[in-house]
């Protein structure tokens, strides 16, 4: 068996310590009671009230520490009369009546009229009493009008309150309510005595509420109460600012502490806690370094009291104030030095983070009485605000307010190098450049310098100032060789350093790229692409628009980088981009890739088909148009949809899916109108729409149309040439049907050979076989024929014909008849030309009245001839052809004069 | 050329310009008035059987036989009452019944407080032209300035000066209004005893 042994000293002190837990437990128990006994001992009536209205009403109410009582409280009362104690009752008032009005009332022995009367009361409660409260009534006062109880309280909302309406002795009750809604019934204790019970829902608002008692004469009276919240606080946290006081806030919620008064002043620990504003108020203590503990704040107004607690070990919660006195004490190009002091001196023992807000970015820094700082990597030439904020770095609770802000310029410096980039077209190239923003130039540029030689040369160098504002240069370079560019700007400072960009030679065996589609999305280009090996520098993505003014842009990448967002301000929708990579070498950027696209594809514009037209194929119909311009393309065009629509209004179309087509046909179509309407078939729709209208026509009435339309024109020339034949027929009857004169024979007189008119309308090729020579004797201008005056026309057969020529100066020469036969015309017995000359035979009997004859008026003028013509006179000598010439038409058009004389071979007198 | 002739502003002249300013004012003081004392009445859910009425300002008795100059003094005097009266149930009102938010009420109240002191210097110009003291200080003797000791009737006093303001500002439009003929008549009695005595001499 084993036994347990403790020294002697140990077992003293635990039975010593047993006995302290017991002592302790007995204490706190003692002291509980007592705390509670002293809070239902300061228990007992106030406001006290002795009314007199035929009767005697005493009413009262608990002090605010009876609700420590948790058992039935009772009120002893005594009346007395004269100084004689004349009555004792006791009102028993459970916990729940507790805090609200108690009233008694004595109707039977009091002499009213007679001498006073006085009322003591006093509480009871567990053999504790409260002092006696004495009320004294003075005798013959009564009410005048009905008086309310309670009036001007303040009350809780959610909480039931009875009010009392006495009324005057004389007067009879009629209604009891509160303005606040909806009313319960009164309830009526005696004939003067009246009670309204009522809960408060809701909370006065700017005013108090009203109480009304109504008499049936009219008397009325009323009451005010408040009907409210206590403070509504919350959120209790509490900190130091200074390491030498407690600085507590709490969130007020909204105005439910309204209305009327705002709360007491708070109590932090139970002293009271100085107001710093709304919600924020400021103990001081004596140590801030004393461990975690609870911080309890109470605040009461007129309905109540609120209680809120925060635990916290302030020197964990130090909230510095912020920094003052901050300046700039060194300023460089890129660094400045910053200077502050801390607001407390009772910060320079703490490890303190800072943090510096400068117009790009925060930096933070870290330091025991942390005073000043070096801000490094600043732009030069720039303007730059700085405010900066601290908080203990060990336990950081909050960060201070930031400080006033400082304001500084760095210093100028040389500008950055310049981002350039090239532009060949044609045999110029383009070097441009990106102009330098503020914070890349570092102060006001001066102009550009550009430098160029081949590569093959390093000393034969070219050289050009451009002016600042510019950024671009034109050169005409060698496009067989390969060129180093150099572009830099100065400043005040100096020359940046030099941009330096290989232009390619032009080789045209080099390699191409397809063009491929890219899709715009969200304003821009979302262009992604294969890495390739021959970027050793990284990408250069161009991008212009692909047809118009040529305003490139460009953006250069990393060659980790296959994706960029290319975006500009100068996007517009509609407008077709291209858009090109290179790769970058260490010698001339290499193309790699080409696409184009639109940011966002717009429907196209009616009317896209320029000079549309169509042309039926037999039942086909084809239409075609101009090739569409670029500029109009304001999407891509995927294909073209001809719509064919007849009067029925029934449509038939046809496509192609060919975007470069500039014509399409439309098979098979009946006969009869149609309107052709022409589209564009784009991503976004058909578009572009143009229209022309056709009659279609059978292949038939073509033929009869082709058929008709010339023997309609030989039809109408005939026509035209009989009516001209018949205007003119005795012109042509003239030279057709030459009057035949009677065979005279003459001998040639002594004036010599007269030759005789003829036709000499030269412009008439008159079938004149062997005509004899003739002369013209007079001449007369007529409409359209043109009669030269001693000019000899000479009627000679040439092989393709007859022509005529003009003759002068030849003497005059016999006429000489040859035969009157004409080979030519054998054969010929129906034509007048063949009767012509077929009737040689001078047989004819012309008579003046012979139409023939009539026509020719003139031929009375001519001279008398004499015809020698032995053995041969087929007619009288001097028959000759008159014609009055009075019957001449002066308006006739045309007027000859012919006199045919036939001329014997040989004349003998 | 024909010179155009100046007349000089004559003291009867004043009279009746400040007469019809202070009538003006008056009348706007009574339409303000009756909004406050509206925007009062919805405020504190009163109906009318709750209110009272009696003068709380205390003047002589109108009487026919009050000259211009008596007649002109009640009138002052009885705003003179009526300001303070204002100024202390504004005072209380704000002290013992204020604290909530601010409203057309309280702004309108401010309104008619000012327009009773315009009406007051005007009213003090013409007691002053029709020959009264220059400075008069209102009589608060027997005047209930401070009010009942409860809150309810604390409220049915406020609402009695406001009626009271009311009701004195309507008398200041009727005795305004009787003034300038009476001015008229004793100017025009005064130029022709003038007259009367230069033309013996």
């Amino acid at each position: 068996m084993v036994k347990a042994h403790f020294p002697r000293g140990l077992t003293h002190w635990i039975m010593m310590m047993i006995w302290l837990v017991l002592l302790s437990l007995f204490c706190k128990s003692t002291q509980e009671e007592n705390s509670q006994e002293h809070g239902y001992l300061n228990c007992g009536p106030q406001n006290v009230t002795l009314l007199h209205s035929g009767q005697m009403i005493l009413l009262w109410e608990d002090q605010p520490s009876c609700s420590a009582v948790r058992d039935v409280l009772i009120y002893e009362l005594v009346v007395f009369r004269a100084g004689q104690q004349v009555n004792y009752d006791e009102v028993a008032v459970t916990p729940d009546q507790i805090e609200s009005t108690h009233y008694r009332i004595w109707t039977s022995f009091l002499d009213l009229e007679g001498a006073s009367n006085s009322v003591r009361l006093r509480s009871r409660y567990n053999n504790h009493t409260s002092p006696w409260k004495e009320q004294t009534f003075p005798g013959k006062q009564t009410l005048k009008v009905p008086e309310i109880f309670p009036k001007d309280k303040w009350f809780m909302v959610g909480s039931t309150v009875t009010f009392y309406c006495i009324l005057p002795s004389t007067e009879a009750f009629s209604t009891m309510y509160l303005n606040t809604g909806e009313q319960p019934s009164t309830t009526k204790i005696n004939n003067q005595t009246y009670a309204l019970t009522v809960y408060l829902n809701r909370a006065s608002k700017n005013t108090c509420d009203h109480v009304k008692c109504e008499t049936k004469t009219n008397n009325n009276n009323g009451a005010c109460v408040y009907i409210g919240y206590p403070p509504h606080y919350r959120d209790l946290q509490c900190e130091t600012r200074d390491l030498k006081s407690v600085e507590c806030q709490w969130t007020v919620r909204g105005d439910t502490d309204l209305p009327f008064k705002e709360p007491k002043a708070p109590q932090l620990l139970g002293s009271p806690c100085l107001m710093l504003s709304k919600g924020r108020c400021s103990q001081k203590v004596e140590k801030v370094d004393v461990g975690e503990r609870n911080w309890t704040l109470t605040a009461q107004n007129e309905f109540g009291m609120v209680e809120l607690s925060d635990t916290a070990d302030l020197s964990k919660r130090v909230h510095m104030f912020a920094p003052n006195g901050v300046k700039v004490s060194t300023v460089n190009a890129r660094s400045v030095t910053l200077q502050w002091n801390l607001a407390k001196p009772q910060y320079n023992n703490l490890n303190i983070t800072c943090q510096v807000r400068m117009s790009f970015g925060e930096i933070s820094i870290i330091g025991i009485g942390l005073n000043s700082t070096v801000l490094n990597d600043l732009i030069p030439n720039w303007t730059y605000n700085a405010t900066l904020r601290c908080g203990s770095t060990q336990h950081f609770w909050k960060w201070s307010e930031w400080s006033k802000k400082v304001f500084f310029r760095t210093y100028g410096e040389v500008p950055d190098a310049l981002d350039v980039w090239m532009h060949m077209e044609g045999n110029h190239t383009k070097i441009i450049w990106k102009m330098p923003q503020a914070k890349q130039s570092h102060g006001h540029i001066e102009h550009y310098e550009v430098t160029w030689r081949k590569t093959t040369e390093n000393h034969n160098q070219n050289s050009t100032k451009v002016a600042f504002n510019k950024q671009s240069l034109s050169l005409s370079l060698t496009r067989t060789k390969e060129y180093i560019v150099t572009v830099t700007a100065r400043n005040i400072n100096g020359s940046s350093p030099p941009s330096t960009i290989t232009i390619p030679s032009l080789n045209p065996a080099g390699h191409r790229v397809k063009t491929s589609r890219i899709i715009g999305s969200n304003g821009g280009f979302n262009f992604s692409w294969s890495a390739s090996p021959a970027a050793s520098c990284g990408y250069i993505v161009d991008w212009c628009p692909t047809s118009g003014n040529h305003t490139e842009d460009w953006l250069k990448l990393p060659p980790n980088e296959t994706y960029a967002k290319v975006f500009s301000r100068n996007f517009t929708d509609g407008r077709r981009y291209s858009l090109s990579l290179y790769a970058c070498t260490q010698g001339a950027p290499l193309l790699l890739e080409r696409r184009e696209g639109y940011v966002t594809e717009k429907s196209i514009k009616e009317g896209l088909f320029k000079s549309m037209k169509g042309k039926q194929q037999d039942s086909n119909f084809e239409v075609s148009w101009d090739l569409i311009s670029l500029a109009e393309q304001t999407a891509f065009i995927q294909g073209y949809v001809l719509y064919c629509s007849d009067n029925n209004n029934s449509v038939i179309s046809f496509s192609t899916d060919d975007p470069a087509a500039t014509s399409l046909k439309a098979r098979n179509l009946k006969m009869g109108f149609y309107k052709f309407t022409m589209k564009a078939q784009t991503a976004v729709g058909e578009c572009g729409a143009t229209f022309i209208t056709a009659i279609l026509n059978s292949p038939t009435d073509n033929l009869i149309g082709a058929v008709l339309i010339p023997l309609l024109t030989i039809f109408g020339l005939l026509s035209l040439t009989i009516m001209l034949c018949f205007r003119h027929w005795a012109c042509i009857k003239q030279k057709v049907f030459p009057p035949i004169p009677k065979p005279m024979l003459t001998s040639m007189g002594e004036h010599g050979c007269h030759l005789l008119h003829v036709d000499q309308c030269h412009h008439s090729e008159v079938h004149i076989m062997d005509v004899l020579e003739l002369q013209c004797s007079e001449e007369t201008p007529t409409n359209g024929y043109v009669c030269k005056e001693n000019i000899l026309f000479v009627f000679a057969n040439t092989p393709k014909g007859y022509y005529n020529q003009p003759q002068k100066k030849y003497p005059p020469e016999p006429l000489t008849t040859t035969t009157t036969e004409l080979p030519s015309l054998k054969g010929l017995p129906s034509s007048p030309f063949g009767s012509v000359f077929s009737n040689p035979t001078y047989n004819l009997n012309i008579k003046p009245g012979d139409q023939l004859s009539s026509s020719f008026p003139e031929l009375q003028e001519r001279k008398s001839l004499q015809r020698s013509m032995d053995g041969y006179q087929p007619q009288d000598l001097t028959e000759t052809f008159n014609i009055n010439p009075t019957e001449e038409d002066p308006g006739k058009p045309m007027s000859c004069v012919f006199t045919y004389v036939l001329l014997p071979q040989s004349l003998s007198k | 050329m024909a010179a155009r002739r100046t007349r000089r502003i004559t003291g009867p002249d004043v009279s009746r310009s400040t007469v019809a300013r202070a009538a003006r004012i008056a009348e706007l003081l009574q339409y303000e008035c009756s909004i406050l004392l509206e925007l009062y009445r919805e405020k504190e859910s009163f109906t009318a059987d709750i209110l009272v009425d009696g003068r709380l300002v205390s003047v002589p008795p109108p009487s026919s036989q009050l000259d211009t100059r008596d007649k002109l003094w009640r009138l002052h005097s009885a705003l003179l009452q009526c300001r303070s009266l204002l100024d202390r149930a504004i005072a209380r009102e704000e002290e013992e019944l204020g604290g909530g938010k601010k409203g057309d009420y309280e702004t309108q109240r401010k309104v008619v407080k000012d327009r009773l002191s315009y009406l007051l210097i005007s009213t003090g110009e013409l007691l002053k032209t029709a020959g009264g003291p220059a400075l008069l200080t209102p009589n608060l003797e027997g005047l209930e300035i401070d009010g009942p000791t409860t809150l309810f009737e604390l409220k049915l006093w406020v609402h009695r000066i406001f009626k009271e303001v009311d009701y004195w500002t309507k008398m200041a439009i009727t005795t305004l209004e009787a003034l300038p003929s009476v001015i008229a008549k004793e100017s025009m009695m005064t130029t022709r005893v003038r007259s009367t005595r230069s033309a013996r001499r």
